[in-house]
């Protein structure tokens, strides 16, 4: 009898192991685990890495100060210009040359250490960017050109050789993503904010509702208790990005969608907390208040919410700092805010550095937020 | 006077907590309502005023059926009678000072009271109420920063509140160290004086011979001796604590007395 049920209790071991082996064997291959992969493949990351670590923060006002020289393509199709001796100038190897040769442009006694930018400038008006880069600290560079067809002479008119030198005139300001992601991140605290309010103003009453001490009595109490009860649980089955999703399709892409889904969340929430805060209440001083001829306002009033009101407020932002977070992810699926320009800029592919800014503020905002809770739970205790 | 007649009481869950009890309180007695924990004293307590509703039987005080009163009266009457508890049943959050005010809260206007304002001569009532039992300093106190004795002490000012006829006190004393329980009961006797009836719960037997004027006894939710404390000797204790508990009652009784 009792060998029977050791070889039984191995044998359901074996099955067991066997049986979680085959479980894991699947969830390897479909999830397509490479491991190796995340040391080969690190250098893709690199340039995300290097955004990231170079967020788009401030931009410079400035002033374009232009030099030309002409320069005949080919030789004698027009005459050359006269060689400028000081000041900010250009100079070529060449005075002239022939399609398609190469020669050295030079530029002397330019701002130092300046953003520059070179470009054809043809007889008919259009011009052609050649490169852009920057005068070393005494006000010079050089750089190889080609004498393209396209630069040639017409009508014994020389294309020109320009440099535009973009000489600073203001301090750092805030760049343009700057002040996108301040304001984009302003409307995630707010969504935030907002979708917290209207579900405390919903979810207050009907967590008392709720609660077993305040409304399980008689039949009927019975019976609200358990339909209030019921209706936080399947609101809270749904998922924020869902609710998202779905609130996307109803009202648009946007913020109303985002505070709206994230309201629904809430009010599930923050009811499913309040209700249990109701009901963890000490009902001495309910009794002692009802014992002294006070009515049921009076009670709920002077017995009950001083109780409720430092977990209430301590759930209310604590809630309002998980909404945040939550916001931003909500943004991916048309939520607005914050997370809608970060899916953005990194849809673009040319972004990184304006993304890399508004992962920087999420993350300065999600930390004061959560530090600023803490701090409030903490004082309320 | 009160008139308890044939007071049964049966919890939900089939408990019989008071099995026909009977008794009279005269205007300015001390009666001390005896019996082990879970005779029904609290139960019996709770019926007077009815934070609890009695099964069968019926309370009356002077001409006022209790038991009949529908809810606006019956507010009427629970604020004649003050309740003091072992828990003392304090907001724990709230200032001394608000937690006496709660006492008064069956004679103010519903509306302005809901908004904290108090007439001024309330406000008084409670600064004198607070001096009454020694805590006038405590005031902007929170009450669960004050000890288990300041606490009670703030029970009996909040119950002063309600100028009550009559005062409920279920084991005032059962979570206070015996000094303790004597200032507290010295309280509620000198209201006494003052021609307050009083309606008390107490465990220890010297206590009972101390300041009742009259004592009755529960076991079981049945009274099992109502008379004078000096008429409850060994046989009477016996009767009513059991043969088990007799031996550790009594030698409290004979070292505290
Ligand atoms: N709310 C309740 N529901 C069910 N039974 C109760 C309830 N309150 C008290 N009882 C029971 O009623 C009996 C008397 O209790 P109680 O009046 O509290 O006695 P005491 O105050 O003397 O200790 C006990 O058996 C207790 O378990
Ligand atoms: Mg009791």
């Amino acid at each position: 009898m009792k060998k029977l049920s050791h070889l039984k209790r191995m044998v359901l071991s074996a099955l067991v192991i066997a049986a979680l082996v085959y479980l894991y064997s699947v969830s390897y291959r479909v999830t397509n685990m490479d491991f190796v992969r995340l040391v080969k493949d690190a250098y893709k990351a690199r340039e995300f890495v290097s955004a990231f670590l170079h967020p788009d923060l401030f931009t410079r006002d400035t002033e374009t100060v232009t030099i030309t020289t002409t320069f005949p393509i080919p030789c004698d199709s027009a005459p050359i210009s006269e060689p400028v001796e000081s000041g900010p100038r250009l100079v070529t190897s060449v005075p002239c040359a022939g399609e398609k040769e190469r020669f050295i442009l030079e530029g002397f006694d330019m701002a130092p250490s300046t953003e520059i930018a070179v470009r054809w400038h043809f007889p008919d008006g259009r011009v052609f960017t050649i490169l852009r880069t920057t005068t070393d600290a005494d006000g010079h560079f050089s750089a190889e050109v080609e004498a393209r067809a396209i630069a040639a002479s017409a009508g014994g008119v020389a294309s020109a050789i320009e440099v535009d030198t973009y000489i600073p005139i203001s301090g750092l300001k805030p760049s343009q993503a700057m002040k996108d992601v301040t304001r984009e991140i302003f409307v995630t605290i707010f969504m935030a904010l907002f979708s917290t309010t209207i579900a405390t103003i919903i979810a207050a009453p009907l967590s008392f509702l709720a609660a077993s001490n305040i409304t399980k009595r008689g039949p009927l109490g019975t019976s609200v208790y358990y339909i209030t009860r019921s209706f936080f649980n399947i609101m809270r089955s749904y998922d924020p990005l869902v609710m998202a999703t779905v609130f996307a399709f109803w009202l648009g892409y946007g913020p109303f969608a985002g505070t709206m889904a994230l309201t629904v969340v809430t009010v599930a929430s923050l009811g499913k907390l309040f209700s249990e805060a109701v009901e963890s209440i000490d009902p001495g001083p309910i009794e002692a208040l009802q014992a002294s001829g006070a009515n049921r306002m009076q009670v709920v009033r002077f017995a009950v919410i001083p109780q409720i009101v430092p977990d209430f407020v301590s759930f209310i932002v604590y809630h309002w700092d998980i909404n945040v977070r939550i916001s931003t992810i909500i943004g991916f699926v048309g939520g607005g805010g914050i997370g809608y320009y970060l899916s953005e800029k990194i849809n673009s592919m040319v972004g990184y550095n304006q993304a890399a800014t508004a992962i920087w503020a999420i993350v300065i905002v999600v930390w004061v937020l959560d530090f600023l809770s803490a701090e409030v739970r903490k004082k309320l205790t | 006077m009160l008139r308890i007649q044939n007071l049964t009481k049966v919890y939900p869950n089939g408990t019989q907590a008071l099995k026909d009890v009977s008794f009279e309180v005269k205007d300015g007695e001390f009666l001390v309502v005896i019996g082990l924990s879970g005779s029904g004293k609290s139960t019996l307590l709770r019926c007077i005023n009815r934070l609890i509703d009695p099964t069968e039987g019926k309370i009356t005080w002077d001409d006022i059926d209790i038991t009949a009163a529908p809810p606006a009266e019956l507010r009427r009457i629970r604020r004649q009678i003050g309740m003091v508890f072992q828990q003392f049943n304090l907001v724990k959050r709230s200032s001394v000072m608000t937690n006496v005010m709660n006492g008064r809260l069956g004679y103010a206007n519903p509306w302005l009271s809901l908004l904290g304002i108090w007439p001024p001569t309330d406000k008084q009532r409670a600064v004198k109420a607070l001096e009454r039992v020694g805590i006038a300093d405590k005031a902007s106190s929170r009450a669960d920063a004050l000890s288990g004795g300041q606490q009670q002490r703030v029970g009996i000012a909040r119950a002063l509140m309600q100028e009550p006829r009559l005062v409920l006190a279920d084991e005032p004393v059962a979570s206070l160290d015996p000094v303790l329980s004597h200032s507290i009961l010295h309280y509620l006797e000198q209201l006494n004086k003052e021609g307050m009836t009083v309606i008390c719960s107490l465990h220890f037997l010297d206590l009972v011979h101390r300041y009742a004027t009259r004592v009755i006894a529960l076991k079981d939710g049945i009274k099992v001796f109502e008379g004078l404390p000096a008429e409850i000797d060994r046989a009477k204790f016996k009767e009513i604590y059991g043969e088990e508990a007799q031996e550790v009652r009594a030698t409290t009784v004979e070292a505290s007395a």
